[in-house]
């Protein structure tokens, strides 16, 4: 018999050997290679190694805080399904306010060409009012 | 015959679910808790962590009631969410800490979890052996790549067969068979010491 260790379907039947899924005559023939074969006693003796590795029992509270954390989730889901009810109705006013606001918003939108013309114009208009003032005042000093 | 009985009942119950019958998800919740946080418990080899991390797979089972259809083996499905879940946070942890062979908190804990696990008659001597065993067990499974220790620990521990390991990490058969066989023979040379 070809090493079981030295290749993957090998390797297959050898699992299948560790695990006791093969019918009994495989069973057999694979009991007496791996009596003889020292690499498949070695690859054998890893499965038998894993046995070890124990693991620890679930918490108690595994399944309490498991349902503490659906319910909390769904309670969020049907406050937001709620909110999403309660917008249904002014959700197409909310949506045409929204578009009217980004309109003026653009027109007003501060750093482009038009709005930077307004705003030196209204500067302008600010120095050109201070020196009306100025010049109201101007005589009265004379 | 019992995995298809087992692949209807645990789809019929997920089924219940989907239909609102949450004392379906009980019975599921019941029947896969122990796999489920045990497979994650040796891919993360963290008490708190693999717990939190299983929490995370049922509720995502939960969430997902409405739209499941029971189109593969649930347990394929269930351990597609956990490994994903799993490989998800050794990649943030790796992000985080950098790579290490065990963390801090698993360390501390190994001790504690090696006794709660240990049968009562072992000497102390035979305890400290079985430790040592244990720890070097679980460091060279631990050093496998991610992908690797998921099918070693679905194809060791869990019963899972090629077919299903092979779609729960979205691989051909051969391609598992192959991952297998390399991680068997890294695990072989690693332990060689302990035969």
């Amino acid at each position: 018999m070809i090493c079981l260790s030295k290749n993957e379907q090998g390797a297959e039947l050898l699992a299948g050997y560790l695990s006791r899924t093969l019918d009994a005559p495989r069973m057999a023939e694979l009991g007496r290679h791996i009596q003889e074969c020292a690499d498949c006693r070695g690859l054998a003796s890893v499965w038998e190694r894993l046995d070890e590795f124990a693991v620890p029992e679930v918490s108690p509270g595994f399944d309490a805080r498991l349902y503490a954390r659906i319910a909390s989730e769904e309670a969020r889901v049907s406050l937001l399904s709620c909110r999403r009810w309660l917008w249904r109705p002014i959700a197409p006013l909310a949506a045409a306010a929204a578009v009217v606001a980004l309109v003026l918003g653009f027109l007003h939108v501060p750093g482009t060409p038009h709005s930077a013309k307004q705003a030196s114009k209204v500067e302008i208009e600010q120095v050109a009012q201070a020196v009306d003032d100025l010049d109201l005042l101007t005589p009265i000093d004379r | 015959m019992e995995a298809i009985v087992a692949l209807e009942r645990d789809a019929q119950l997920m089924l219940n679910v989907r239909e609102g019958d949450d004392t379906s998800f009980g019975f599921l919740l019941e029947r896969h808790r122990g796999p489920v946080v045990h497979f994650l418990y040796r891919m993360v080899q963290n008490q708190a962590v693999s717990e939190e991390l299983a929490q995370e797979v049922f509720l995502r089972v939960y969430r997902s009631r409405e739209t499941y259809e029971p189109t593969a083996k649930f347990t394929t499905w269930l351990f597609r969410i956990a490994t994903h879940v799993a490989l998800n946070s050794i990649r943030d942890r790796k992000k985080e800490k950098g790579h290490e062979s065990l963390d801090e908190s698993s360390d501390e804990m190994l001790g504690g979890l090696e006794r709660q696990v240990a049968d009562r008659q072992l000497t102390i001597e035979q305890e400290m052996v079985r430790d040592v065993k244990l720890r070097e067990v679980r460091q060279a499974i631990e050093a496998l790549p991610a992908k690797q220790r998921a099918a070693v620990l679905m194809h060791k521990y869990e019963g899972l067969d090629y077919a299903q390991i092979a779609k729960v990490l979205s691989c051909s058969e051969s391609a598992i068979k192959s991952l297998l066989f390399r991680a068997y023979e890294t695990l072989r040379d690693r332990l060689a010491h302990m035969a």
